[in-house]
């Protein structure tokens, strides 16, 4: 009987500290799956963990990384092998253009109406956070949207610091790559040119640079 | 250029450009941020670099969190979830499993019973606290890099520059009498409410952020303590090892995130006026 309600003061303690997180947990997953029935799965499956496993987390330490550093594994673990997901030795290529076409996005972004923002619907956003490989798009997710530092989540993903700078790196260059190329596509295809080279990024930004007359 | 670069010590062009991105992060030690704000300062096309960069990776961000706003179906926990949840964590208590023994054995049953209540005290005051003021502390903790420094840009201009990028003006208050000083303002973000944010030091080497908000339709609670400070009434709570003070002045909601203790936070509150303009 006294055991049960102790148990119950810990069910407490633990939907105190996690269930606040619950909707943050649930956007990763949704990002992480692409799914919202594996995103619900995943989420309830890392939430039950983190429970069963609470009397290992350090009182006073964030709550937050711990749940999250839990989904991840989780997600590792179980979900990423029937995910279908490219693979990254298939983006790491070509380096050089998406250089290039990051340095283009960043000039149309300076552009004082904010051109490549605005043409940009939410639905846009997370369609190229979903177009990046995993890896990276874990380190984007942590960092962009989550506000972890290098240091978290160099801990939630066990690997180097070093590793995370880079992923993150490459995560943001290949999203802005991904948002260059919706903006250009809505620019330029919503004015009526020509789509058959919708796949290039790059040949699409300058045809709509080309179009508003910036250089 | 050229220039600017070989006349820093430990920073070239390739480094900034290489580590730029973790500097706007954020993730620099004071000595290393000083090295590249050095470079900066010396060389016009890192500084161009910098700049443009800032620029993309702050619309970049607003971008991702308007994507990412909270009530949205792809940012909210379904109640299907929540529920299942529930049900499930009902479960695991209903059937007590060898995990929780262990934990309980070692400890007499009452103790561990306060010992979880007092926990529980604890954490809900937390809750309680407004998550504004939670991401202002954390914000304030990660001592991301200004965007406009004192070194650089008269203390006087600041306001206004901010005000030309935000929806309202953040009119900052003169904090007098102490010998305290603007170090500089960055744009920042608290939740979904773009946001001034002006760090400052004291002469004993103590330092402090100031948050400042636009809030016309009073969705800030009022939350910690009140404490008056001089005609002002003030908000006044721990976090974090923080002393926070959150007050308001019309529509605009100041947060001002220290390490003073509260006799001297309530003194320095005391002493900001408004700015006339």
């Amino acid at each position: 009987m006294v055991s049960s309600r102790a148990l119950d003061n810990t069910r407490r303690e633990f939907e105190v500290l996690a269930l606040p997180h619950l909707d943050g947990l649930y956007a990763a997953a949704l990002r992480l799956t692409k799914n919202p029935r594996d995103a619900e799965d995943l989420v309830q499956d890392s939430v039950l963990r983190a429970f069963r496993f609470f009397d290992k987390f350090e009182r006073g330490t964030n709550i937050k990384a711990w749940l999250y550093k839990i989904l991840t594994n989780t997600f590792i673990n179980r979900y990423r092998r029937t995910t279908k997901e490219r693979n990254i030795v298939e983006d790491e290529r070509d380096s050089v253009q998406d250089r290039l076409v990051s340095r283009d996005a960043a000039d149309v972004a300076e552009d004082p109406e904010r051109a490549f923002f605005d043409r940009l619907l939410s639905d846009d956003v997370l369609r190229a956070i979903d177009a990046v490989p995993i890896d990276f798009r874990m380190a984007v997710i942590l960092a962009d949207l989550q506000d972890f530092s290098y240091k978290e989540i160099a801990d939630i993903l066990d690997v180097p610091v070093g590793t995370v700078m880079s992923r993150l790196f490459r995560g943001r260059r290949l999203l802005q790559k991904q948002l260059a190329e919706y903006a250009t596509a809505s620019g330029v295809l919503h004015a009526g040119e020509d789509d058959g080279s919708i796949r290039d990024g790059s040949i699409q930004l300058d045809a709509w640079k080309r179009k508003r007359g910036i250089s | 250029m050229t220039q600017g670069a070989t006349s820093t010590t430990s920073f070239d062009c390739s480094d900034v450009e290489r580590l730029l991105e973790p500097y706007l992060d954020g993730e620099f030690g004071d000595d290393d941020r000083a090295s590249l704000e050095s470079h900066l300062s010396a060389c016009a096309s890192c500084r161009d670099g910098a700049a443009k960069a800032m620029a993309f990776r702050s619309a970049l961000r607003a971008r991702l969190r308007e994507a990412f706003a909270p009530g949205a179906p792809h940012t909210t926990a379904p109640d299907s979830l929540r529920h299942r949840i529930s049900v499930a964590l009902d479960a695991e208590v209903e059937r007590p499993a060898a995990w929780w023994r262990r934990i309980l054995s070692p400890l007499p049953v009452a103790a561990m019973a306060a010992c979880v209540a007092g926990a529980l005290v604890v954490f809900a005051g937390h809750r309680a606290t407004d998550p504004l003021v939670e991401e202002a502390v954390r914000k304030h903790a990660r001592d991301l890099p200004l965007e406009l420094s004192t070194a650089s840009i008269a203390p006087e201009v600041i306001p206004g520059m901010l005000a030309s990028k935000l929806d309202f003006h953040p009119r900052p208050p003169t904090f007098r009498g102490d010998g305290v000083k603007l170090v500089g303002a960055r744009l920042a973000q608290l939740r979904d409410w773009p946001a001034a944010y002006m760090r400052y030091e004291t002469p004993r080497g103590g330092r402090f952020g100031l948050f400042i908000i636009d809030d016309p339709q009073r969705r800030v609670a009022d939350e910690g303590h009140a404490v008056r400070a001089g005609p002002e009434t003030i908000w006044v709570m721990n976090m974090r090892g923080y002393n926070v003070a959150v007050w308001r002045r019309n529509e605009i909601v100041y947060s001002l995130v220290s390490d003073l203790d509260e006799a001297d936070l309530v003194r320095l509150v005391e002493t900001a006026q408004p700015v006339e303009r």
